[in-house]
């Protein structure tokens, strides 16, 4: 009873620290200028007659700080065996039966310069794995692939751009799950103008963004100069 | 390519800036943001009560319990820790002390021994700023009664000569190290070799905390998630056998191999300057 009303307001706690993370990164972006400098140590070695330390136990009278009444803690074990990872399951593959598209999905990261990884094989597509899985209550399952390559030509998700709002996506994962998904949204963006952090979202409703390239081809560059943007949302 | 990636970051800024603002308004309308509060019992063998503003807060708090985080308004805080059977917050073991938590700061506060092994408390600013995508922040501490340390990766120093109660911060690429606390400029552990899982947009903090002397160092983690960074950008289409025919219809409309060889070429010089700029 006692542990489990804890661990309720542990969750509970959890969550509004990771909403509140969550807005202070947004905020930040990519601004490699530190936004609050991480302060030195304090030594607390000075002891100050506390204002507020009566002889009553559990008394908390106006003090130092105004309102400054303690809510319940939630506790856990800091040794390292007690530390548990989040399962994560990955998706694996993808169907879109309406523009015949039917790849697998490989679990991907991040390149050397900071953006999103993909296989080089255009025949496979990626997901990005340090976001949300399909399994996830919240944002957005991130699938990408190339609309080409040198080596292995024309890419399934060049049929992207031929897809329309109401089609039927399919999901599975490595749990052998499948997850349909309804395409909400197409969109095809400058990749200047493309709002990142849309794509990368970890909040709101869990939905599905499948990304690609398309528009102009800048031969100078060697890139596209459009993303193509496809957003479903999962069928209840 | 560096334009527009200037261009993405200046728009990163002024969506940024937006956030705050759009953050800031609602919240100052009601109170502070307020601070995060955690603490760590890292003084072995010794059960405490921990009062915060003279009110019990952690009763029979045991060593190696990781309290928070606590969401408190910010100000400064009077914490006294006590044995786990005094009556009430009179006669501390350690304080009282005075915590000073300032508006959006996430802080630690360690009970611990000092280097010659006396009992104090420390509080640690953490640092919650965003890390980059495909990234994690390793946070070292020694908070423990043993002299400066070195701690390995993977069997080689990463940190050199950390001292009581001094911290280091690394931000490495996501995944797994094997990590060791070993005497200044020794590489023979006196804890570990332990995996410490460096999570993604998370900052893993590890403290080295116990006693040399009595031989019971040990290490502690603390993990505060959320701190995810974005990609930059999703390169995907290199061949340009997908352009729109204003440009080079003739590569769809071809497909031939001089097309794909002129594409091939356009990318080796792509390649070739990309790396020279590397």
């Amino acid at each position: 009873m006692k542990s489990q009303h804890v661990r309720q307001r542990l969750l509970l706690l959890v969550a509004a620290f990771g909403f509140s993370t969550l807005a202070l990164a947004g905020c930040a972006g990519s601004d490699p200028v530190p936004l609050g400098t991480p302060m030195p140590p304090v030594a607390l070695t000075s002891p100050t007659p506390a204002p507020t330390s009566t002889s009553a136990p559990g008394a908390s009278a106006g003090g130092s700080s105004a309102g400054a009444s303690v809510p319940p803690v939630p506790i856990k074990r800091s040794d390292p065996g007690s530390q548990v990872a989040p399962i994560v399951v990955p998706p694996t593959h993808l169907t879109i039966d309406a523009v015949g598209i039917d790849m697998a999905v490989l679990p991907m990261g991040v390149d050397s310069a900071g953006q999103m990884q993909l296989p080089e094989d255009s025949a496979q597509a990626g997901w990005y794995r340090f976001g949300p899985a399909p399994a996830d209550t919240s944002g957005t399952t991130v699938i990408a692939a190339h609309v080409d390559s040198l080596e292995f030509g024309l890419g399934q998700f060049v049929r992207l751009r031929d897809i329309v709002a109401g089609e039927t996506v399919v999901v599975a994962s490595a749990d052998g799950a499948q997850r349909t998904y309804t395409v909400s949204q197409i969109t095809r963006t400058p990749k200047t103008d493309v709002a990142i952090d849309e794509i990368f979202d970890r909040s709101g409703a869990p939905r599905l963004v499948l990304v690609t390239c398309g528009g102009v081809f800048n031969r100078d560059t060697g890139h596209y100069l459009d993303n193509v943007i496809v957003t479903a949302t999962p069928v209840a | 390519m560096r334009k527009i990636v200037k261009t993405r970051v200046l728009a990163g800024l002024v969506a940024g800036s937006v956030a705050v603002i759009g953050l800031a308004v609602p919240m100052s309308a009601h109170a502070a943001t307020g601070a995060k509060l955690s603490v760590l019992h890292a003084v072995p063998d010794t059960p405490v009560d921990v009062y915060v503003n003279g009110a019990l807060t952690l009763d029979n708090f045991m060593p190696g319990d990781l309290a928070g985080p606590l969401d408190l308004a910010a100000g400064t805080y009077s914490v006294a820790i006590t044995a786990a059977d005094a009556a009430d917050a009179s006669k501390p073991v350690i304080g009282p002390i005075d915590l000073p938590l300032a508006d959006g700061g996430n802080y630690t506060a360690v009970a611990h021994l000092k280097e010659d092994g006396t009992p104090t408390a420390t509080l640690y600013t953490n640092d919650v700023q965003t890390t980059a995508a495909g990234e994690g922040r390793l946070t070292v501490r020694h908070t423990a009664a043993a002299p400066a340390v070195d701690v390995l990766a993977g069997g080689t120093p990463v940190i050199s000569g950390l001292t009581n109660p001094g911290e280091k911060v690394l931000n490495l690429p996501a995944g797994t190290i094997s990590a060791a606390v070993a005497a200044a400029g020794t590489t023979t552990p006196v804890v570990g070799p332990t995996d410490v899982t460096v999570a993604e947009g998370t900052n893993t903090i590890v403290y080295a905390w116990g006693s040399l002397s009595a031989n019971n160092l040990k290490l502690a983690v603390q993990t505060i998630d959320g701190l995810h960074g974005n990609p930059s950008g999703i390169p995907s289409g290199t061949a340009g056998l997908a352009g729109d025919r204003d440009d080079s219809g003739s590569l769809i409309a071809g497909g031939t191999a001089v097309a794909l060889l002129l594409a091939a070429g356009v990318v080796l010089l792509m390649r070739r300057r990309s790396r020279a700029n590397a």
